[in-house]
């Protein structure tokens, strides 16, 4: 006896899969977005964190911002070079994102070696604790879409026969440079 | 569905995000008042967010079933922020 299992997407053409990962991503919006709910009310009601946030890199993390957003570019026209069924463009675009997420740790890494050389470690303060909470998490998600984009890049010619692969992947690494967008103003320049 | 669909212009999006990133910085170097700087630098990062959610997530293409699985969740950040908000306001009036 053989049983039958077939996934239901949304109306209007919403294939499982991309309800599965929008799904995932609301669960996402909520774990940060606690966070930074609550490091906005912290810091609104405190005193001394912009003297904190003077310590950090605002060259860096520029840079970073800068990394992320063409990363985004970049996964963004490797699904472009899915849809076209384009298997070495794929691949191209795959590897340069992967690299715009190493460069981004890297950075990040060079960052967290400095500011803890100069005594500003996870315990030095609210401020501090609240940045590391944060970035840490959010350096961990780079992480994440790091694999799942390698998973995509192994793959590569598999995924030009279902392109919506590489969109799925995508809306992973786009939402971590969204939450980017949102951790930069809010730690480096506000 | 976006797959086989034409696609926006994404070098025109990802030219307005890098032209916003430099505008978000120099936003924070702005003199006088440090809450209209706050306010531009937010804005600007709300203008971003849109920008890639719009064309890079493709936002702009799915059925307003989608849209739920962002606004929903947004919804319940803004009761959390609400919740929280009197304990900020407590404080503000101890101080």
């Amino acid at each position: 006896m053989s049983a039958h299992v077939e996934a239901h997407g949304l109306p209007g053409g919403v294939t499982a899969g991309k309800v599965g990962v929008w799904w995932f991503l609301a669960s996402e919006i909520m774990v940060f977005g606690g966070l930074i709910a609550s490091y906005i009310v912290f810091r609104l009601g405190g005193a001394g964190w912009a003297e904190s946030s003077h310590h950090l890199s605002v060259t860096l993390a520029a840079v970073n911002t800068l990394v992320l957003l063409t990363s985004s570019f970049t996964v963004v026209q490797a699904f472009v070079a899915a849809d076209r069924g384009d298997v070495r463009a794929l691949r191209g675009y795959l590897a340069l994102t992967i690299l715009g997420g190493l460069l981004f740790l890297g950075i990040k890494s060079i960052e967290y070696t400095t500011e803890i050389r100069a005594g500003f470690t996870p315990s030095a303060g609210i401020f501090w604790s609240f940045y590391y909470t944060m970035t840490g998490l959010h350096g961990l998600h780079v992480l994440g879409g790091i694999v799942v984009n390698g998973v995509i890049l192994a793959t590569a010619a598999t995924c030009v026969k279902n392109p919506q692969r590489v969109e799925l992947a995508g809306l992973y690494w786009h939402f971590v440079d969204v939450v980017w967008i949102f951790l930069f103003p809010l730690l480096y320049l506000a | 569905m976006t797959v086989g669909k034409p696609h926006p212009n994404y070098i025109t999006v990802y030219l307005w995000l890098l032209g916003l990133m430099g505008l978000s910085v120099a936003a924070s170097f702005l003199p006088g008042s440090r809450t209209l700087a706050v306010v531009v630098i937010f804005a600007i990062a709300f203008v971003k967010s849109l920008l890639v959610a719009a064309n890079f997530m493709h936002l702009r293409f799915e059925p307003v079933a989608i849209y739920a699985f962002v606004l929903i969740p947004l919804l319940f950040l803004v009761v959390l922020a609400a919740a929280l908000f009197p304990d900020f306001v407590w404080r503000a009036l101890i101080r």
